[in-house]
C-alpha cells in the first residue's frame, strides 16, 4: 500500500487544474543503534557545547550565525529568515515541459505517488497526454515552508512527481579531470565481450538486503549471550596495468 | 596519499579489480549556519552527554547499542558490525551487466562517482569505455556505513557514476491510489495536449537556481553591509598572564634586553 | 568566458575566465594570479605542504564579496589530495592539501587569492611547526610601530636562544614567527609562552604594545595576537597573495632589511609586490626555509 497523504494540492498549467494527494512511494527500514556510554551502557544524550567556557548551552541560548571569515561571523535571526521562507500555497505550477528522456537521472531525488482527488477524468487525461507525448512537466510547489522544483511524470495509470536537484547542487563528471588513458583495440574488444557475456535482465526482486538480515541474526546471537566471530574484510589485489589483457582474456574464458 | 572521499577500496567484475574512490555527485545547496552560543558567539560542537555522570564522553569510551527493551540495550561493537559482511565492505563487486533504460528511474536513490586510486587508471578507463560502448550498467551489492546497498556502476563523460538503488521490497505498491480504469475524455485530452505543446521546452537544470539559496545570500549580504561580524573570543583570554615562575624568568631577560638596547 | 585546459605531471586541469580582472585597478588578471603562483610554487608549496588550506575566494575581484571556505570545494579534480580534519565545531570536515602544481593552480584558478593554513599540518593537528607572534597595528598605529615591536621580541628570543623570523602580513602587520618543529610541543606550550611573551611586553612598552584584543586597547599599540597560536587558526601563508588593492605578498624579511626599512619611516616601503617578490624569492632563495627544517625548544623557565 502507498504511504498516508502527507499534502494536497492541485496541478496548475494553462487552463488545467488537476486536484492530487500526494504519498510517499519509498518506505525505507533499517536496524537502528543508540549511542551507549562503553563502561554502564547508559544511552547518551547529544548536547551542543560551548567551545571555550566547555559547558553545555541550552536551546534557549542558541543563535544562528553564517561564518563569514575566521571566528567572524553575522548573526540571522530566525524571524527574518521566516520572513524570506516562500508563501505557502496549494499549486503545483507547470512551468514547462520536457522530453521525459532529456532528464539525467542524477537529478532525480526523491518520488512521490499522486492520487486523483474529486476530479478523475482530468487526472485519467493528463496521465494519457503525458504518457503519449512521453513528456514530463518541470514543475515547482511549497510544501511545508521549503519551495520544491520537480518533475512530473506518468508511470501505468498514475501521476508520479519526482523532486529535482537544482542545477548548482549537481557535480558535473567533468570537474574531475580523470586523465585519458589510450586503450588498445582488443582490450577493448575482449572487455566489451567480457560485458555482453555477464549480460543480464534488469530484475530487481532478485536482490534482498541480506546484510539487514545477517545484522538481525548477530544481534539475536549476542542477546543470547553467544560469542561472535569477528571477521576481517579482505581487499582483492588491484590488477596492473600491463596484466589488463590476460586478466580480461581469463575472465571471459571463465565465464564463455 | 592522505585518507580522503566517502569510502576507498575496490571495484570488481569477473578477474578484473580496480582500486578507486567513492566521491560526492551532489553538493547540496542550502546554506550552512553555525550555532552559536548567543552569549559570546562561541561555536558551538556537537558532543555527547552521559545524564547519569553528568559529563561530556569523549568517542573512545561510546559504543553503539540495539535496544531490546525499555533502557536495555545490547551493545555491538565496531568490529562485529564491521565482519557482518566482510567482502562487501571492500570490495563493489559487479554481478551482472544491465540495460539502464529498463529500470524505472523510481529505483534511483543517491548518485555518487567512483574516481581510480592509483594503480587503477587503465582498468577504470577500460571499464567507462566499454561499458559506453556495450550500452550497459553494471549491478552491484555493496556495503557503506554499515548498510548494504544495491548499486548500478554506470559510464558518463569518462567517469563512472554510481548511483544506489531502492529495493524492490522498499517500493511502496500504487493500486490502492490508481484511479480506476475509465474512458478517458478525448476533448479533455486533446486540450491539455494542445497545452503542452505550447509550453515544450529543452531541459536546462541550470536554469532553475534554488530561490531560497539566493535569498538568505542575499540577506546575509545586507546584513554583512549593515553591520560588522561579530567575533569569538580569543580562548582563555580573560584570566592572567600565565605561570608566575615564566613570568617572573621573562621579566628578568626582558630587563636585559632593554639595557642592551 | 575563456577556457584552457593543461596537462601538468600527466593531470588534466581546465582554467577559466583567464582575462577576469581580479585586482581592478591593477588590471592584475586571473591569468596574472596564476602566472604568480606558477612561479612562486617552487618556494610556497613546501609551507603548504599537508596543512589543512582555508580558501578566501574572489570570485569577482577584490573589491567584491569573498567566500571564505574550510571545505576542500566539492567540485574538485580526482587528483586532489585531501585529509579528514576537525573543525572547531568538532564537525569533521574535507580540507584540500596544497602539495603540488596542479593542485596550487587549481585553487588560485578558484580565485582564491589568499591561501591561510594552520601552523600544525594535518596528521598532527595538535603539534605546531611553530609559535607565531602576530602584530597587529591598531588605529592610529602602522607597520613601523609593528617592527620596532618584532626587533625588540626578535632580542627578547635570542636571549631565549630562540631564532625568529619575520615575514610581512601583506596588510599592516608583521608575523614573527619562531620554528620548533618537535613532536613533543603543543599549542597549549606555545600560547602560554606566546601569552607571557606579549603580556610582559605591553608590561614593558605600554604605549607601544597591548596583549588584549578588544579594540579599546588597541587604539594607537600594536596588538601582539598571541591566540593565533591554535589549532582551529589559520595564518596567511608565505608568498600568499593577499587581496588588497594592490597585489601584495606576505613577504619574508631579513632582520637586517627590517631594522633600515625602520629607520627609513616609510610604511609603504615594507610592502612587496608580486613582481618583486618573485624576483627577491629568485635571487636570496627561501627566507623562510628554517621554517620547515630548524628545531628549537622552548625554555623551561
Amino acid at each position: 500500500m502507498a504511504g498516508g497523504t502527507i499534502w494536497k494540492g492541485s496541478i496548475h498549467f494553462g487552463d488545467t487544474d488537476v486536484p492530487v494527494k500526494l504519498h510517499a512511494a519509498i518506505k525505507e527500514e533499517r536496524i537502528q543503534f543508540h549511542l551507549l556510554h562503553r563502561r554502564d551502557q547508559v544511552k547518551l544524550r547529544q548536547q551542543m557545547i560551548c567551545a571555550y567556557e566547555k559547558k553545555p548551552v541550552p536551546v534557549a541560548a542558541q543563535t544562528k550565525g553564517f561564518e563569514v571569515e575566521e571566528g567572524k561571523y553575522i548573526i540571522v535571526d530566525p524571524a527574518e529568515l521566516e520572513q524570506i521562507a516562500p508563501e505557502s500555497s496549494r499549486m503545483i505550477e507547470v512551468h514547462e515541459f520536457v522530453k521525459t528522456g532529456q532528464i539525467d537521472p542524477i537529478f532525480l531525488e526523491r518520488v512521490y505517488y499522486l492520487e486523483p482527488d474529486t476530479y478523475v477524468e482530468g487526472y485519467n487525461a493528463l496521465v494519457t497526454a503525458l504518457q503519449e507525448m512521453d513528456v514530463a512537466g518541470i514543475c515547482t510547489w511549497t510544501m511545508r515552508k521549503r519551495s520544491y522544483l520537480g518533475a512530473l511524470q506518468a508511470s501505468g495509470r498514475i501521476l508520479r512527481l519526482n523532486t529535482l536537484r537544482h542545477g548548482d547542487e549537481v557535480i558535473p563528471a567533468t570537474s574531475l579531470e580523470l586523465p585519458e588513458i589510450p586503450l588498445s583495440e582488443k582490450e577493448l574488444r575482449i572487455g566489451s565481450d567480457l560485458i555482453n557475456q555477464l549480460a543480464a535482465p534488469f530484475q530487481p526482486e532478485k536482490f534482498v538486503n541480506e546484510h539487514q538480515k545477517r545484522l538481525q541474526k548477530l544481534i539475536e546471537k549476542k542477546a543470547r549471550g553467544e560469542k561472535v566471530a569477528v571477521l576481517r574484510p579482505r581487499l582483492l589485489k588491484p590488477t596492473a596495468s600491463d596484466q589488463l589483457l590476460q586478466a580480461l582474456e581469463a575472465s571471459l574464458k571463465k565465464v564463455a | 596519499m592522505a585518507m580522503q572521499g566517502i569510502w576507498s577500496g575496490t571495484i570488481s567484475f569477473s578477474l578484473v579489480a580496480i582500486p578507486v574512490q567513492l566521491v560526492k555527485a551532489i553538493v547540496p545547496g542550502r546554506v550552512s549556519f553555525r550555532l552559536l552560543h548567543s552569549e559570546d558567539y562561541s561555536p558551538l560542537a556537537r558532543r555527547m552527554f552521559c545524564p547519569e555522570q553528568e559529563r561530556m564522553v569523549p568517542a573512545d569510551e561510546i559504543i553503539r547499542g540495539y535496544e531490546i527493551g525499555p533502557d536495555r540495550y545490547i551493545p555491538i561493537t565496531d568490529e562485529e558490525l564491521a565482519s557482518v559482511s566482510p567482502e562487501r565492505s571492500r570490495t563493489i563487486e559487479i554481478v551482472e551487466f544491465i540495460d539502464m533504460n529498463e529500470v524505472d528511474p523510481i529505483y534511483f536513490d543517491h548518485p555518487y562517482y567512483l574516481v581510480p586510486l592509483k594503480g587503477g587508471e587503465k582498468a577504470y578507463r577500460l571499464l567507462v569505455e566499454v561499458m559506453r560502448r556495450t550500452n550497459k550498467a553494471g549491478l552491484a551489492k555493496f556495503v557503506l556505513a554499515e548498510r548494504e546497498y544495491l548499486v548500478a556502476v554506470k559510464s558518463t563523460e569518462g567517469a563512472l557514476a554510481l548511483t544506489t538503488l531502492h529495493y524492490s521490497e522498499e517500493i511502496l505498491p500504487d493500486e490502492d491510489i490508481s484511479p480506476r480504469e475509465g474512458k478517458i475524455e478525448a476533448v479533455e485530452k486533446s486540450r491539455i495536449k494542445k497545452s503542452i505543446r505550447q509550453m515544450m521546452a529543452d531541459f536546462n537544470p541550470g536554469k532553475y537556481a534554488d530561490a531560497r539559496r539566493e535569498k538568505v545570500m542575499a540577506l546575509l549580504k545586507q546584513k554583512a553591509k549593515e553591520k560588522a561580524p561579530v567575533e569569538a573570543p580569543a580562548i582563555a583570554e580573560e584570566e592572567g598572564a600565565g605561570p608566575a615562575d615564566l613570568i617572573a624568568a621573562l621579566e628578568e631577560i626582558m630587563r636585559q634586553v632593554k639595557q642592551n638596547r | 568566458m575563456s577556457r584552457k585546459v593543461v596537462e601538468i605531471a600527466g593531470r588534466r586541469l581546465s582554467l577559466s575566465n583567464l582575462e577576469k580582472d581580479l585586482y581592478p585597478s591593477h588590471g592584475f588578471t586571473k591569468a596574472h594570479v596564476l602566472e604568480y603562483y606558477r612561479r612562486i610554487a617552487a618556494f610556497i608549496l613546501p609551507h603548504l605542504h599537508d596543512r589543512a588550506l582555508t580558501l578566501k575566494r574572489y570570485p569577482d575581484g577584490v573589491a567584491q564579496a569573498f567566500f571564505f571556505e574550510k571545505r576542500c570545494p566539492s567540485h574538485r579534480p580526482a587528483w586532489t589530495e585531501t585529509a579528514e580534519v576537525r573543525g572547531d565545531d568538532g564537525e569533521r570536515l574535507t580540507a584540500c592539501l596544497v602539495n603540488d602544481l596542479e593542485t596550487l593552480l587549481w585553487v588560485a584558478n578558484l580565485a582564491s587569492l589568499e591561501l591561510h593554513v594552520p601552523l600544525a599540518r594535518a596528521a598532527s593537528p595538535e603539534t605546531p611547526d611553530a609559535m607565531v607572534f602576530d602584530l597587529d597595528p591598531g588605529e592610529q598605529a602602522d607597520i613601523l610601530d609593528c617592527a620596532r615591536v618584532a626587533l625588540i621580541l626578535r632580542d627578547l628570543l635570542s636571549r631565549l636562544r630562540l631564532a625568529s623570523y619575520a615575514k610581512t602580513s601583506g596588510q599592516k602587520g608583521l608575523h614573527v614567527y619562531v620554528p620548533l618543529n618537535r613532536q613533543e610541543t603543543t599549542f597549549a606550550d606555545t600560547k602560554t609562552f606566546s601569552r607571557a611573551v606579549a603580556v610582559i611586553m605591553q608590561k614593558n612598552y605600554p604605549e607601544l604594545v597591548t596583549a588584549k584584543m578588544a579594540k579599546e586597547y588597541r587604539k594607537g599599540r600594536v596588538f601582539i595576537n598571541w591566540s593565533q597560536n591554535d589549532s582551529a587558526k589559520t595564518m596567511v601563508c608565505v608568498y600568499s597573495l593577499r587581496a588588497r588593492e594592490k597585489p601584495v605578498v606576505s613577504f619574508p624579511l631579513e632582520w637586517g632589511e627590517l631594522e633600515s626599512l625602520a629607520g627609513l619611516g616609510d610604511p609603504e616601503r615594507f610592502q612587496v609586490i608580486h613582481s618583486e617578490a618573485v624576483r627577491r624569492a629568485e635571487e636570496k632563495g627561501d627566507l623562510f626555509r628554517e621554517m620547515l627544517v630548524k628545531q628549537q625548544k622552548l625554555p623551561h623557565l
